[in-house]
């Protein structure tokens, strides 16, 4: 076999360029199969990322105008969800909704230290808001549950504002800030890629601004759902319960906006589903115009030795050490550009990773060793299916022929 | 007898079927020194072939050192080529991007004989025709008579029954024709049964035995004049 390899490397080696160009037809091939299932990767990896935990499961609810009469109420009025429906849509549904929570924005204000100020619309929100939108605290903490029941003057800020505000972000913890004519403690310090909003809790935002307690929009967080239906159902069954608190029809879908987000991840997750497929059709397809190449090639490497091949056949060489050489040939090629391929494009999904690491819309664009085992066993086949044909009509070349062809 | 041809017929089925050989009967004793002469299209070559197992005859028997050689496979065909026969050809046959000893040892490559015993085997051969320092040289570097050496060093590297000789010297100058014929000459004198085909009547004399083949059919050997 090590001889079969030296006899291999020898021929390969006398045809340096024909070996260079038909190797590289796979490499560029494997490379492009790389780079897409990398990107592909990358892009998944966000999308899990961004739909995984609380917000693949969420059903978010906005205030609507009724567009049926109902119990002697005209059509045209206004719905609002209101702080109360908070508490009871979990109470009266413990097996569907898992937590509800809602945020509020109040007007912008200026925040200030006694070193310098930022401009702001704080956010009224509820501890969930943490784990929603995955908000890693650098120090502190985030808002709790006892903040809500004490509606504390608290805030929660990111880096950047710390660092404004007091130069050392690590000092900020325990200091105190000025907005809306009060004083806060700044509880936390965050650091996200993308958010920069100021954190209060939801209760002292609703404290603040003059809502009668009437919230913009609930944010519901279902449990146990598994297909389109029990998203579905869900919806309705959240629709029947702000029905009976606000009268309107539950039929009526326009009296609330609901978007069910766990919907949505379905769709998109079945997207993704189809967008990994393509990506394998097309990296296959591009791949076997390399392979079609290699076994271009082999048939004229087979015409160009048939000479050679009769010289072999006279001394003693059997139809099958003809196939066994020619196909190993063609696999040793396929292979080694293969992996160069593979290797490019790992150095190259490496740059992108380290160059654009970890945005809302790619992740971590890397391949792992699993995909390396199935490329391999890929291109193990393709070499070998390149080599078989050339090999076989190699070893159908009579030699009393191949003698005679110079 | 090494050779034995019993009534070989061969035949090419083209658009117009070529008898080309009619009832071939032929022996050839072991430590012979043949040629087969006969002019262009006389069927030398497809004898050569036959008795070469690179080429299939219609019917007859041949026998060559006692084993029949009929409607063998391919793979059995090779392995009475590698262990029975050793090639000598007109235009030397050697794979231009092996070197010398590579070249020769070759055909121990497929009997399975590792890389260090053949070519310590081939160098032996290489000497024996006074080529030992131009073992790794590659053909293109080496001149007709020192390239048909190194095949017949090739030939006899599987210590054969037989070396078939097709045109040995066709290629060559008269001067390195006689060299070549020299080294058959003495490897015939060392027991090795040799059948050269040529149409050199230079190389024909020097053979024991001239075979003359015309339209397919060998030609009685012409008496002896007496004088």
């Amino acid at each position: 076999m090590f001889d079969l390899i030296r006899e291999i490397g020898q021929t390969m080696r006398n045809n340096k360029l024909r070996t260079f160009l038909t190797g590289f037809a796979v490499a560029w091939g494997i490379f492009m199969l790389i780079i897409l299932l990398g990107m592909a990767r990358g892009v998944t990896n966000a999308f899990t990322d961004r739909s995984s935990g609380d917000r693949s499961s969420r059903l978010n609810v906005y205030q609507g105008v009724t567009n049926k009469p109902y119990k002697g109420y005209k059509e045209g009025r206004r719905i609002q969800p209101e702080m109360s429906d908070i508490e009871d849509l979990v109470a009266r549904h413990p097996d569907l909704v898992e937590s509800v929570a809602s945020y509020k924005y109040l007007g912008s204000t200026n925040i200030s230290s006694s070193k310098d100020y930022i401009t702001k619309s704080p956010e009224g929100v509820f501890p969930a808001e943490k784990e929603m939108y995955k908000i890693p605290m650098l120090y502190g903490r985030f808002i709790n549950d006892a903040d809500l029941n004490y509606t504390r003057k608290i805030m929660i800020i990111g880096k950047p504002d710390a660092t404004t505000l007091f130069g050392d972000p690590e000092k900020a913890v325990g200091q105190r800030v000025n907005a809306y004519g009060l004083s806060w403690l700044v509880a936390g310090v965050y650091d996200h890629e993308w958010l920069s909003d100021v954190y209060i809790p939801f209760t002292t935002a609703m404290t603040l601004s003059s809502s009668d307690g009437k919230v913009s929009n609930l944010q519901v967080k279902l449990k146990g759902l598994k297909t389109e239906e029990d998203g579905n159902r869900a919806t309705e069954t959240v629709r029947a319960a702000l029905a009976r608190n606000h009268d309107f029809d539950p039929e009526d879908e326009s009296a609330l906006y609901m978007y069910n987000r766990f919907n949505s991840y379905l769709r998109e997750r079945s997207a993704f589903g189809i967008l990994n497929i393509s990506i394998w059709v097309i990296g296959i397809f591009t791949l076997l115009s390399g392979i079609v190449g290699v076994s271009n090639i082999m048939f004229v490497s087979v015409k160009e030795r048939t000479h050679e091949i009769g010289i072999r056949r006279a001394i003693g060489a059997k139809p099958r050490s003809i196939l066994f050489q020619i196909v190993l040939e063609s696999v040793a090629i396929t292979a080694l550009f293969g992996y160069a391929g593979v290797f490019l494009g790992m150095c190259v999904m490496q740059l992108v990773d380290a160059g654009v690491g970890s945005t809302d819309f790619m992740h971590n664009p890397t391949i792992d060793i699993s995909i390396a085992v199935e490329v391999t066993i890929v291109l193990v086949i393709a070499g070998s299916l390149a080599g078989l044909f050339p090999a076989l009509k190699a070893t159908k070349v009579k030699p009393v022929e191949a003698l005679r062809d110079e | 007898m090494i050779i034995k041809l019993d009534n070989i017929n061969k035949t090419y089925f083209g658009a117009v079927p070529l008898h080309v050989l009619k009832g071939i009967n032929l022996g050839i004793d072991k430590g012979e020194l043949v040629s087969i002469m006969g002019a262009s299209g006389s069927g030398k070559s497809t004898l050569l072939n036959i008795l070469g197992i690179l080429d299939n005859y219609d019917s007859g028997d041949y026998h060559l050192d006692g084993v029949l050689v009929k409607n063998l496979s391919e793979n059995k065909a090779a392995e009475l080529r590698n262990r029975k026969i050793g090639f000598v050809f007109q235009s030397f046959n050697l794979i231009s991007y092996k070197n010398a000893v590579e070249n020769v040892a070759l055909p121990l490559f497929y009997q399975g004989v590792s890389r260090r015993k053949r070519n310590i085997l081939a160098m032996e051969q290489l000497d024996r025709m006074g080529l030992a320092d131009r073992a790794h040289h590659l053909p293109g570097e080496l001149s007709g008579g020192q390239k048909q050496r190194v095949a017949i060093a090739r030939s006899l590297i599987t210590h054969p029954a037989i070396i078939l000789a097709d045109e040995p010297t066709g290629a060559l100058d008269s001067h390195t024709s006689k060299e070549v014929m020299e080294v058959f000459r003495q490897l015939n004198s060392d027991g090795m049964t040799i059948v050269i085909v040529t149409h050199d009547p230079g190389v024909g004399a020097a053979t024991d035995r001239i075979i003359r083949i015309a339209d397919g059919i060998i030609q009685p050997e012409k008496p002896e004049i007496k004088l």
